[in-house]
């Protein structure tokens, strides 16, 4: 057997393990078999050919992550950045569930509710395959959940194993929402992370996707976002590195004038893998997305970006704009990126464009010319590389602690 | 202050100066002037310690260390700033922030204590106005999107909040128009003070129309070739560097 027949067997035992008799009984045995017919990810496939999954054969895939220890310090961990805080641990809710605002419900994700349109991913059908808990987030229709709702994933444990998060959001028509999806942890536990947005028509959503666990940790994501007629999506997806981390985002524009933003950093320091495949599909007509990458890799650190923009054949009118900048630090850094056009009608407006550069030597003098030391220097110039993305974030509060968040990786 | 003794320096194997001697004593405005491809730029840039400029023989020396045993930043601390002939455009910095870690390094490196923030601010404002700089400067990159005119400007008014040493003023004078050249000189002149040294190095006589000088040495071929007060500037005015230069060649 290969290593990686071996994974997807470990990956279909952990999942036939998951089966408490609860309501989704019946969605995890059809991602069971579906997942039974997919081949484990290998270098050899075109979309993981720059990320291996060896990190995985310490067990990652043997067992799910135990819950979460009574007496885990979990509170002095987050960040005061949200309203109202919800904690899921070790892929279950901690407590009670907070007082909520003014239209906006949360409720476990049942077999009627779960939306059966997983991304068509291995760790996607692993997702529903091992699923206990997911959450529901609903908002009523036309109204604005005043705040700020931060979802915080804490997965933690002393030994390898598998945590399933999941969430599903779904903004009603004409309403408004601002959620942070914040994963958190430490420990060898692979953070298996689904969140699927909904964005009913003419909604808006402001989504940060903070991925701050230590770098001791795993994470392989998976982020789906639907958008119906005139719904206006702003994500921010900030990560640092750590052994092995993964995202795959898939949006839809499924109807006429949607629009998207998307801005994201990378760091990857050290020995730390990041890879990002972004993939944004122009569905409908007269729909717009921008989306600004920024990533930068440091002494063996490697990164993967990937960002494919596909316009249909009937998506007249649409503008598309991506570029993917990044920074090497260090002669042994790595970083792969790959913009990808496909176009299959001629009424659009497309750019896109990626670089990869080193520090710029002029910019350094200059900056030590006036005492500031090197390494000091070379932090202000990241930091620098980096802030015209985090500016254009909306919420001062998040700006200002991601700001500082990875500031101390640069 | 600055004891430069039969320094050769090279750029990538290049030898560009070749032999230059040059003493700086406090309170004590030089001019250095020559022709294109004399080394003026070169010589600013090895005072500075910029990577790539390589010092092969002969030595610097300010207070009585030498040069080469330190880092660009300890050359700052200790009290050297150059004038950038280009100043460099550094997005997502902002001009406060650069002169805040500017400030606070080369401060502590002189045992004070940082500003606080309302003076820091104070400061940074009085200097924007020195120089006619729109306060508005402040919050920008560092440098970005400025023009000519600005970005020398800037470089000014960061040397009157440092409050250097030894100013090193390479080309500060050119592409700027009589009135910025004006602005530049009133706060080049603002700083003359017995205790600092300021080193012009430049193009144009024009710019001894307003910051007079006490020496004025003529730089050819990587060597100072002519010493003299004030009044050799405007000979070099009349005469051009070919007087010199063919002088020379002939000796």
């Amino acid at each position: 057997m290969t290593p990686a027949e071996q994974l997807k067997q470990n990956s279909v035992t952990l999942a036939s393990a998951t089966q408490p008799q609860d309501g989704l009984t019946a969605r995890r045995s059809e991602a069971l078999d579906k997942l039974r017919l997919l081949p484990f990810p290998e270098k050899k496939q075109e979309a993981w050919k720059y990320t291996g999954l060896n990190a995985l054969t310490a067990g990652q895939l043997e067992r799910a992550a135990p819950a979460l220890d009574a007496d885990a310090d979990i509170a002095s961990s987050i960040p005061s950045l949200g309203d109202c805080v919800i904690v899921i641990g070790n892929g279950a809710l901690t407590g009670q569930l907070p007082a909520l605002p003014k239209g906006l419900s949360v409720t476990p994700l049942s077999a009627e509710s779960i939306n059966d349109a997983p991304p068509d991913t291995f760790f996607g059908w692993l997702n529903t395959a091992s699923l206990s808990d997911g959450l529901l987030l609903k908002t009523e229709p036309n109204v604005k959940v005043p705040g700020i709702v931060h979802l915080v994933f804490f997965n933690q444990a002393q030994t390898p194993c598998h945590t399933t998060n999941r969430l599903q959001v779904e903004l009603a028509e004409g309403s408004e929402l601002t959620i942070i999806e914040h994963y958190l942890g430490s420990g060898p536990v692979l953070t298996n992370a689904l969140t699927h947005v909904q964005a009913g028509a003419n909604s808006r959503l402001v989504h940060y996707r903070l991925q701050s666990e230590s770098a001791d940790s795993l994470h392989i994501g998976n982020l789906q976002i639907d958008q119906q007629r005139d719904s206006r999506v702003d994500s921010s997806q900030l990560m640092r590195g750590n052994v092995l981390r993964r995202n795959d985002v898939h949006v839809r524009m499924l109807e006429s004038g949607a629009e998207l933003t998307m801005r994201g950093v990378f760091i990857a320091r050290d020995t730390s893998h990041i890879d990002n495949h972004i993939n944004v599909e122009h569905v409908a007509p007269h729909c717009h997305s921008d989306q600004v990458y920024k990533g930068i890799a440091g002494e063996n650190g490697r990164a993967v970006f990937n960002g494919r923009i596909h316009i249909h054949q009937y998506a007249k009118g649409s503008d598309a704009g991506l570029s993917n900048n990044n920074m090497l630090l260090s002669n042994e850094a790595e970083i792969d990126s790959k913009p990808e056009l496909e176009i299959y009608n001629d009424d659009v407006k497309c750019a896109h464009g990626t670089t990869i550069g080193q520090m710029d030597a002029g910019q350094l003098f200059y900056l030590r010319s006036r005492g500031i030391d090197e390494a000091s220097a070379k932090r202000m110039l990241g930091t620098g590389f980096v802030n015209e993305t985090l500016h254009a974030m909306q919420d001062e509060a998040v700006r200002e602690w991601a700001t500082e968040w990875l500031g101390e990786a640069l | 202050m600055l004891e430069v003794r039969d320094l050769h320096a090279a750029v990538e194997g290049k030898e560009i100066l070749k032999g230059l001697t040059l003493t700086v004593k406090p309170g004590e405005v030089h001019a250095i002037m020559g022709p294109n491809g004399s080394g003026k730029s070169t010589l600013s840039n090895v005072l500075a310690g910029r990577d790539g400029y390589e010092i092969t023989s002969g030595e610097v020396l300010f207070e009585g260390k030498p040069l080469a045993d330190m880092e660009t930043e300890e050359r700052a601390r200790a009290g050297i700033f150059l004038a950038f002939q280009y100043p460099v455009e550094i997005p997502g910095v902002s001009n406060m922030e650069f002169l805040k870690a500017s400030l606070e390094a080369v401060r502590a490196a002189q045992g004070k204590e940082p500003l606080d923030a309302v003076t820091l601010l104070r400061r940074a404002r009085e200097a924007c106005q020195h120089v006619n700089l729109d306060q508005q400067f402040l919050k920008r990159g560092v440098n970005e999107g400025f023009s000519g005119g600005e970005k020398k400007r800037n470089e000014i008014m960061q040397m009157m909040l440092l409050e250097p040493k030894l100013a090193l003023l390479d080309e500060t004078d050119s592409g700027l128009d009589i009135d910025a050249l004006q602005v530049v000189a009133k706060g080049v002149n603002a700083l003359r003070s017995p205790e600092r040294s300021i080193v012009l190095v430049t193009h144009y006589q024009r710019l001894l129309d307003y910051i007079v000088p006490d020496f004025v040495h003529v730089l050819a071929d990587g060597r100072i070739i002519k010493s003299g007060g004030k009044e050799l500037a405007l000979e070099l005015e009349q005469k051009g560097y070919g007087w010199l230069t063919g002088e020379e060649e002939s000796a």
